[in-house]
């Protein structure tokens, strides 16, 4: 998201699909949201070093609630406008779980690959 | 800044675990599908809201709202395909966009009636003959016979090393009837017979049909007698039973009525009872004389009922039956070497056809065993008789082969114009196809839709060509229908409508939907936005690829339309050849005569050795015969085998019954045979009078015989075995010859009498002695033209004995009958009728082609003219660029068309197989009506004003 302020020094990395649905499930654990809200929450917690393309993001949502990770709600903003409020279900909570179990079992694999020197081989 | 949660929570789901994703998913598809527009409405409302809120924190950043708003816009992306994108998640997408993919597509075609048109009834035209031919092939083959529950029908065969679709012999046939267990019950086809009934009523003379004059039919004429000849087929009792047919009226056939002491009765087919008897209701129960002998008409079947058999009988008549007709003596029944008949059985409701089979080899074993002295390696075969495939042979299955092949090409031929008139569409769409895709449609969806509108057309087709598929068949069925002789039994096609028709038809319009519509879908599809937005789509280089493609269709039209013609006219050729065959003997001046079934007669052998000779004297007594002679086979019939040998000699080949191959033809003649058909005498001498009269063991061999077994040597001398001690199976009344050592007298030339597209393998003709033999055969050479000495014959017969059934024809006709040379003729000129079609189909396309060409460039020709171009060079340079395609599709027909006509070439007897005539003549003139085709639309290039065609855009 370019708001006109200077991104941080890292070069923001692009995201994956799946990891996107990943971020989202963990936005909305921390609260119910709307699409906009979702997009800053998911900004803020990665400290803005991730790039997410806007139009990416209402697609994920639709697919996550048409699987029943995620359930949606119309209801009011903070200035009173209509807006579509989306939060974790039961069986999204636990899909997070595994999801991110799953992350970090290859996060360490890779990393113990890539960390291997030649007297391990 | 932090954002809050709305105050409005729902109450968390309770869901179960697994089937959690599966029950949302329906529950969401249904309902993004009932309730669309609610959905649509609030999706847009959700996407409206992120850009406002996006655009009030930009606001709030100090940018002015117009711009703020602007840059939330340009963030987001394609809000359209956002959309789509979310639709798609939803699941609702792909039947959601058909429909709307469809309705589109049919408001498109309903705004160009003149292009819908023209593509539907073109391709209506391919749909429906390719849907002709396979409903013929559905009815006379694939489909199950009408008869009870077909698929638990089995035929029985019996196999030898020799042949593997064998028939069998009465007692064979009790037998397992009786012993097996597999079987509810097993009946028995015993062939059919030609009698002759006195208690016909009269018959108009037999319409013709301009089929039948179009192919040559002509059939022999029934000389003399009181007697009509009927044909009946003989079954056994149980047969209707095990069909589980239902008669029209009175009663059908019962096992009862299948023993020698029970009262003979007969059964009328629906059509004999209707055409013959004008559906008279008092036949059923009165007596119809067959042979001589009463027969009582128990029952009527329905009209067109076939059975098992491929056409519909006039009579139906139990297997005892045919002892009193005389066409089988008492004794015979139990004659293990006499073939009687086809056997069909049902199999028991559990029981497989392995089950059967397996039950039936271990009584064919048994068989063996109590009848050591039968042939080695006899077993037998059970296959389903559902329908007619497993009668096919390679050489039937080739036909059919071919025949979808030609209609196969014509409709690539429909497809490729309609193509090409898509393509031409495709140009006019360029603008709106460019804005839809600049505003965001993906390029599949894009594909999507215009594949739609192909498949709507060729649906549309398919739903036209079916009816249309309809009329030519019947159109065609009349015209053969009418074409054959009665007496021949009726064809009926069941050509109803059928499932397996219909779903037939739907595949073939898909596939040429999607075969015509692929290509330029693709090529309209290109995302080649800025071209077509800019100004318009004239410019010189910009539409190569469009061009190339129309370039490739019309080659290839072009290509399969020569094809097909020259196939066409190969077959009309070869089918001409055909009846110019030199047989090896005379046919223009000899007539045969043949006495139609005279063991209906009756008569006693002496009676009927009186009445031969009486016939003889009184034929040969006509002025303008030279000679009559005696065979006992017709010179163009049938084949009749017989296993020969050398005496002596290489005895390395032990005759047995099962290699056929040193086997030969044979038939007894009397000593002027060959004089009769000016068959000439090579080596040696024909018999005399005396050895004749006495049937000495002396032969006459044909050529091949004597290359066969005396290569090198003379076979003037030399001993033939002929025949077997033990005999051979045979059919009624024909008991093979035994002669044990037969001398060589003459060698006669080859002729061609068994298959009329080889000449003979291995003739002998064995001496006829007049005292003693009759012959239904007589040959009589005449002066002039056969045709005017038949009412003579006639009046003969007439004198010598009334009631004797003959008739009579020039042999040149009986050639020309032959089944295989009039499948070779209809077979051509229904080639021809498919490759002149292709031929209006494939001009169309290039007249059209090159109308639109210039059309379209009529910008471009306008400037040529008004920079000085002449009006010929205009023409000559459209006509230049349309001709290329055709002569490259030309030349690749021509290369394509010898490869077909080497498969052909067995149909094209001796045709050379690169005919000048059939390749240069008919290139010659597709090339010239595709000049016309493209000279005609050039020319209005010429007429084209400069002025005009400047601001023509």
């Amino acid at each position: 998201m370019h708001l006109g302020e200077t991104a941080s020094v890292d070069k923001q990395l692009e995201l994956l699909q799946g990891t996107l649905d990943m971020l989202i499930l963990k936005a909305v654990s921390l609260g119910p949201l709307h699409g906009y809200g979702i997009l800053l929450r998911i900004q803020q917690i990665s400290k803005d070093r991730l790039e997410i393309q806007q139009g990416s993001l209402y697609p994920a949502l639709y697919r996550l609630e048409h699987q029943g990770w995620i359930a949606s709600e119309w209801g009011e903003s903070e200035n009173n406008r209509k807006a579509k409020y989306y939060r974790l279900t039961a069986a999204g909570k636990r899909k997070l779980q595994t999801e991110a179990e799953k992350w970090n079992r290859m996060a360490d694999v890779i990393s113990g690959i890539l960390q291997s020197t030649p007297e391990e081989v | 800044m932090e954002p809050h949660g709305g105050r409005h929570l729902g109450d968390s789901a309770k869901h179960a675990g697994g089937s959690v994703r599966f029950l949302s998913r329906v529950r969401s598809w249904m309902r993004a599908v009932t309730r669309r527009s609610r959905m649509e409405r609030e999706m847009d409302a959700e996407l409206r809201f992120h850009i406002e809120a996006f655009a009030e924190d930009l606001v709030r950043r100090g940018v002015l709202r117009e711009e703020a708003l602007r840059r939330a816009r340009i963030e987001f992306g394609g809000v359209e395909r956002a959309k789509e994108e979310c639709r798609e998640a939803r699941g609702v997408n792909f039947l959601e966009s058909l429909i709307q993919d469809a309705r589109f597509g049919l408001r498109m075609l309903r705004k160009n009636p003149g292009f819908t048109s023209v593509a539907v009834l073109t391709l209506a035209l391919g749909i429906a003959v390719n849907t002709a031919v396979f409903t013929a092939f559905d009815a006379l083959v694939l489909r199950p016979r009408p008869v009870k529950d077909p698929d638990s029908l089995v035929a029985v065969f019996r196999t030898t090393p020799g042949d593997a679709r064998g028939r069998f012999s009465y007692p064979d046939y009790i037998y397992f009837r009786d012993r097996s267990k597999s079987f509810s019950d097993l009946s028995l086809f015993a062939f059919g017979m030609a009698l002759t009934s006195s208690d016909l009523p009269p018959t108009g003379p037999e319409a013709r049909s301009r089929l039948a004059g179009a192919v040559g039919f002509q059939l022999p004429q029934l000389l003399q007698g009181s007697a009509q000849p009927v044909v009946a087929v003989f079954v056994s009792g149980n047969y209707f039973q095990m069909l589980g047919a239902v008669p029209l009226r009175g009663r059908l056939l019962v096992p009862a009525d299948d023993q020698l002491g029970s009262s003979p009765v007969v059964l009328m087919s629906g059509n004999f009872w209707q055409r013959q008897f004008h559906s008279d209701p008092k036949v059923v129960g009165s007596v119809l004389h067959l042979n001589g002998e009463p027969f009582t008409v128990v029952g009527v079947t329905p009209v067109d009922y076939m059975g098992t058999l491929p056409n519909v009988p006039s009579l139906w008549a139990p297997v005892a039956a045919k002892v009193h007709v005389g066409g089988l003596a008492a004794e015979n029944l139990e004659n293990r070497l006499l073939i009687a008949g086809m056997p069909a059985g049902r199999l028991k409701p559990g029981v497989s056809l392995s089950d059967a089979q397996a039950e039936l080899d271990v009584l064919a074993a048994q068989l063996r065993i109590a009848h050591p002295e039968d042939e080695k390696n006899t077993g037998v075969l059970l296959l389903p008789d559902r329908n007619d495939v497993a009668m096919l042979g390679p050489e039937e299955w080739a036909l059919v082969g071919a025949a979808m092949s030609a209609v196969g090409l014509l409709l690539l031929i429909a497809c490729a114009n309609v193509a090409s008139l898509l393509l031409a569409r495709a140009a006019v769409r360029h603008k709106e196809i460019a804005v839809r895709l600049a505003i965001g449609a993906s390029r599949g969806r894009l594909l999507r839709q215009l594949l739609t509108e192909s498949i709507l057309i060729a649906l549309f087709a398919g739903a036209a060509g079916l009816p249309l598929a309809a009329w030519l068949l019947h159109l065609l069925i009349v015209e053969i229908a009418s074409a054959l002789p009665s007496a021949w039994g009726t064809i009926a096609l069941q050509v109803s409508p059928d499932v397996r028709i219909f779903s037939y038809a739907l595949l073939v319009s898909c596939a040429a939907g999607i075969a015509f519509g692929l290509a330029p879908a693709l090529q309209a599809s290109k995302p080649d936005v800025n071209s077509a937005l800019k100004a318009e789509g004239t410019l010189f280089g910009r539409r190569l690829s469009r061009l190339r493609l129309r370039g490739l269709l019309i080659a290839g039209q072009m290509a399969a339309c020569l094809v097909l013609l020259i196939s066409s006219t190969l077959l009309l050729r070869g089918s001409q050849r055909a009846l110019e065959i030199d047989a090896g003997f005379e046919s223009r001046h000899v007539v045969c005569l043949e006495i139609i079934n005279p063991a209906n007669l009756r008569y006693p052998q002496a009676r009927m050795l009186q009445v031969s000779r009486d016939l003889i004297r009184g034929i040969a007594g006509v002025p303008g015969v030279r000679s009559v002679a005696q065979a006992s086979r017709d010179p163009v019939g049938g084949i009749r085998w017989v296993p020969v040998a050398p005496v002596g000699a290489a005895a390395s080949t032990s005759i047995t019954q099962e290699t056929q191959t040193t086997g030969a033809g044979y038939s007894y003649v009397t000593p002027n045979y060959f004089e009769t058909l000016s068959i000439p005498i090579l080596r040696g001498r024909v018999f005399t009078p005396s050895e004749a009269e006495g049937q000495a063991p002396v032969v006459v061999i044909s050529e091949a015989t004597a290359r066969r077994f005396w290569p090198e040597e003379n076979p003037i001398g030399k001993h033939l075995k002929i025949g077997l001690e033990k005999g051979t199976m045979f059919y009624p009344g024909e008991k093979d010859p035994f002669i044990p050592s037969s001398e060589v007298i003459g060698v006669a030339r080859d002729v061609r009498s068994m298959d009329l597209r080889r000449i003979d393998e291995s003739y002998v003709y064995l001496p006829l002695s007049q005292s003693r033999q009759w012959t239904r055969i007589l040959l009589a050479r005449t002066e002039a033209d056969p045709r005017q000495l038949l009412p003579a014959f006639g009046h003969e017969v007439q004198r010598v004995d009334a009631s004797l059934p003959v008739v009579g024809a020039p042999l040149y006709t009986m050639i020309s009958m032959d089944p295989f040379f009039v499948v070779s003729r209809v077979g051509g000129l229904l080639a021809s009728i498919v490759g002149a079609l292709g031929l209006l189909l494939a001009c169309m396309g290039v007249y059209g082609m090159v109308s639109y060409t210039v059309a379209q460039r009529t910008h471009e020709i306008g400037i040529r003219m008004a920079l000085g171009a002449r009006g010929t060079q205009v023409l000559k340079l459209i006509a230049h660029e349309g001709l290329r395609p055709i002569l490259a599709g030309m030349l690749i027909g021509i290369v394509a068309s010898a490869g077909v006509s080497r498969l052909l070439a067995a149909m094209l007897f001796g045709l050379n197989l690169l005919d000048a005539f059939s390749f240069f003549g008919v290139s010659l003139l597709l090339g010239g009506v595709a000049l016309v085709a493209t000279l005609l639309p050039a020319r209005r290039a010429t007429k084209v004003d400069p002025m005009v065609a400047l601001r023509y855009e």
